[in-house]
């Protein structure tokens, strides 16, 4: 889990010192007057590093994903709620009141 | 819904608050929100969370739907003392609350003062006659004084009116069930279907009540049924696979004279024998023997 989270911490540091490299760059040729063709190939690099990084991060930090399918182990319908808008009072338990003797005490 | 996981949750905390573990709230909030009626231990649990002041002043707000459900546990269980004095508080707390004056009037029903109690639920229902609540119990009130017709047909004027509530066309259904009106109770099921199509125990209700209906097509769609509830469930659902098995044979012996259609239909039938087998032995063994001389007899 901490190294999930270190790595994603040093993914972000990748991209946004790509980020950075990118506008220097784009800085340098404005001076040199050439057109920006792409990044040049070490920033390339290290965007395909920090994604591979950021990826592997949001992965393994959330922890356990759920599953999705409404059939699966986890997740399929057991029971419906009881309808407990409908409830009635008038039932079998009146013959064993349970509890009797509990009370609030104030 | 209760799905498996919140059931195994549910039984583990149950677990530990009956021996004594701590937990308590956590079970009582989960409770809530799945809607179960487990009144005996709401009441025992609730009331020692009650009763310990030092617990109590750690609920902060949510102590006053604690004396809330502790109260209608109350009423379940015969306690109107413990009931009483809950309302008494909460009264005392919020005066002029029609959410009270609700519980006051389901305090003189659960109490069998009927008249009463359908004065107090006229009377909340003069301030507001669009309560669903008061509606409701009304409904329940009819129900619990044994006056089902009557019950039948203030139900019908509440869905009339509140179309999309569907605990409500569940009672209606389950009524009409219970009164053997299957056609009604068939056309309750289908627009509960429509409504939440992902729940599989409607299917089932659903494809039990064409079942009972009888006849070719509703045994055909009963089928159908049935194998959309064992698709919902991932095939864990028994009386699914027992469905099928009975509706292929009710359907084999009705239509024994006329021509035999294509059976693609026995594949379905087999595969459910099968899932149904092994079911058997892995949590009833002892029984897997009935099991096949039943099966072997329906296969005819």
């Amino acid at each position: 889990m901490e190294l999930g989270f270190v790595a994603g911490i040093l993914g972000v540091l990748i991209l946004s010192h790509a980020v950075y490299s990118t506008i220097q760059y784009r800085g340098l040729l404005k001076i040199t007057e050439q057109e920006f063709s792409g990044p040049p190939m070490n920033v390339i690099v290290e965007l395909l590093l920090g994604l591979i990084l950021c990826i592997w991060a949001s992965l393994t930090v959330p922890g356990k994903f759920k599953s999705i399918h409404p059939d699966s182990k986890e997740n399929r319908i057991v029971s419906l709620t009881a309808n407990l808008d409908f409830m009635i009072f008038n039932h079998r338990g009146k013959a064993f009141p349970s509890g009797k003797d509990l009370k609030l005490k104030h | 819904m209760v799905s498996r996981e919140d059931e195994i949750r549910l039984n583990e905390l149950e677990n530990q608050v009956d021996n004594g573990g701590g937990g308590t709230w956590e079970y009582l909030c989960l409770l809530r929100k799945l809607k179960l009626r487990r009144s005996d231990k709401v009441l025992t649990h609730g009331l020692s969370l009650l009763n310990d002041p030092k617990k109590r002043s750690a609920l902060a707000a949510e102590e006053w739907t604690l004396y809330e459900q502790v109260a209608v546990a109350a009423m379940d269980c015969q306690n109107f003392g413990v009931a009483k004095d809950c309302l008494n508080v909460l009264q005392n707390k919020f005066p002029e609350s029609k959410r009270v004056g609700r519980l006051e009037a389901m305090l003189l029903e659960a109490k069998g003062s009927w008249a009463e109690a359908e004065k107090a639920y006229s009377s909340l229902l003069e301030d507001n006659p669009l309560d669903q609540a008061v509606h409701k119990r009304r409904v329940a009130m009819a129900k619990s004084q044994g006056n089902i017709s009557g019950a039948i047909e203030w139900l019908n004027k509440y869905l009339d009116i509140f179309m999309a509530d569907h605990d409500a066309w569940r009672e209606l259904a389950e009524i009409y069930v219970s009164q053997q009106m299957y056609k009604q109770a068939a056309f309750c099921y289908e627009e509960l279907i429509l409504a939440q199509p992902t729940i599989p125990l409607y299917h089932l209700a659903y494809a039990d009540v064409l079942y009972t209906l009888g006849g070719l097509e509703n045994f055909q769609a009963a089928k159908k049924y049935y194998a959309s509830t064992i698709d919902l469930t991932g095939g864990k659902n028994v009386r699914a696979l027992y469905g099928i098995c009975l509706c292929t044979y009710a359907i084999g012996q009705l239509s024994k004279g006329r021509n035999k259609e294509d059976k693609d239909g026995s594949e379905l039938q087999s595969l459910a024998a099968t899932a149904l087998e092994k079911d058997y032995k892995y949590r009833a063994a002892g029984k897997l023997s009935i099991l096949t001389s039943t099966l072997r007899g329906l296969k005819l």
